[in-house]
């Protein structure tokens, strides 16, 4: 049995397997691009123990690997009676966990608009929310919008990490798969080249961001 | 909710979780160590290739870098594990898994090396040439040892990434930290105490390596001024 006769026997299974890779990436993303701006208006913030728990959030994300992190929301929280299935325990996870970078990220963005063009708007009358809106917001997307590509990347390959919560995703599919038909080298192979079909023209797209923002 | 005469056994039982974890740890630390020297080897020479003369050569790393950063570093893993089984090598998971996280990392770490030597002003090089130093000379002497300093927080920043990336040959049965909790929480059933110190141990070990990467770089930049 060849790599051609494999795809046949597979490829349905599989590629419903990649959609909920897909969606698992979109959703965890989403919510990485919702808590993540919450925690960087939280260290921007002038309370200081608003400041302090965002940093520690942050810290704590970056610090421990991903896995650990899958592993404490779905067996953890089940222990104490708080029932997700894996797939969402997965979303959620991974999204918590993008956010601590995506924090980072909206931080450089705001930061690197020139704080001079915010009192020069706001010399000449714009309220603050105008002066988000009009001036920092359009400059801080753009920066910011390379580096969230990134991101998305990392997520996309990091779904296969929720396959050891038995996630229903590609790498659990081809998991299966191989037990099935005892061809684990040629299914892992024919797996990495469908994360690469779906993570390489995103990486395009990131650099071509990236020389724009150059210019 | 949680009794408290559980979690007093809960307790009594943390000696025994934190030797287990902490044995698991040093294999932890030790394919962290070893995948670290094997991507900074060939990741250093990655950064060569894609920053020579020779188009092939660019081009031939540049694959490499494409095929590597576009695929789930835990499919990586499988496909090495059972690769290598294939063509009838018998490796030990702990080997596989350095070889796996080596050539993976190679690929992050070479694009680390490959901006720190290029962020070192052209003029220091050619000054170098023009006082009849070789290409190799003036990259040995005047551009790596500068490159180095810049290269620490990304490298730095590697290290914490492959950190936690090993947890993920618990999957390849690799004895290292995560996979002894997985045996712990099979056996004892603290599923919440173990994994939290888990992830205590895990995050210890990150900041450690961020703390003394950036005593590092301020101690090689006390060195420059003098």
């Amino acid at each position: 049995m060849g790599y051609g006769e494999l795809w046949d026997a597979t490829h349905v299974e599989l590629l419903a397997a990649a959609l909920a890779t897909l969606q698992m990436a979109i959703g965890a993303l989403v919510i990485g691009l919702i808590v993540g701006l919450v925690l960087a208006l939280a260290r921007r913030s002038s309370s200081a123990p608003l400041r302090r728990a965002a940093s520690i959030y942050i810290e704590v994300f970056r610090g421990t690997p991903a896995l650990v992190q899958l592993f404490i929301i779905y067996f953890s929280l089940t222990a104490v009676g708080i029932e997700f299935s894996s797939f969402v325990a997965a979303i959620i996870g991974l999204g918590l966990n993008a956010a601590a970078y995506l924090a980072e990220i909206y931080r450089a963005g705001l930061e690197a608009v020139p704080k001079g063009q915010m009192e020069a708007a706001k010399a000449i009358g714009m309220p603050r929310v105008q002066v988000m809106r009009w001036v920092v917001l359009p400059q801080a997307i753009r920066i910011v919008l390379a580096p969230i590509g990134n991101v998305a990347i990392s997520l996309l390959k990091d779904t296969s990490v929720a396959s050891l919560i038995a996630a229903p995703d590609l790498m659990l599919r081809a998991q299966d798969l191989s037990a099935v038909y005892f061809m684990p080298l040629e299914t892992y192979i024919l797996v990495g080249a469908m994360y690469f079909a779906l993570c390489f023209p995103l990486s395009l797209g990131v650099r071509l961001l990236e020389r724009k923002g150059k210019r | 909710m949680v009794d408290s005469s559980a979690f007093g056994k809960a307790l009594e039982m943390l000696p025994y979780f934190l030797n287990v974890l902490g044995v698991g740890a040093l294999t932890t630390v030790g394919l962290t160590l070893a995948a670290f020297v094997v991507a900074a080897v060939l990741g250093f020479c990655l950064a060569l290739m894609r920053l020579s003369r020779h188009r092939t050569l660019g081009f031939l790393a540049s694959c490499y870098l494409e095929i590597f950063r576009n695929i789930p570093i835990l499919t990586q893993l499988f496909i090495l594990y059972f690769g290598l089984t294939y063509i009838g090598i018998t490796l030990p998971a702990v080997g596989a898994a350095i070889i796996g996280f080596g050539l993976n990392g190679a690929a992050i770490l070479s694009e680390v090396f490959r901006s720190s030597i290029k962020t070192i002003d052209k003029g220091q090089a050619e000054a170098a040439y023009s006082i009849g130093m070789t290409r190799s000379m003036a990259m040995r002497i005047i551009v790596l040892p500068q490159a180095f300093k810049i290269s620490i927080p990304g490298m730095a920043n590697f290290a914490i990434g492959l950190l936690k990336d090993t947890s993920l040959a618990s999957a390849a049965a690799v004895p290292e930290m995560t996979f002894k909790a997985k045996m712990l929480v099979s056996e004892t059933y603290q599923t919440n105490l173990i994994y939290f110190l888990l992830a205590i141990i895990y995050l210890a070990l990150s900041l450690f390596i961020a703390y003394w990467a950036s005593r590092t770089e301020r101690r090689l930049k006390v060195v420059k001024e003098n």
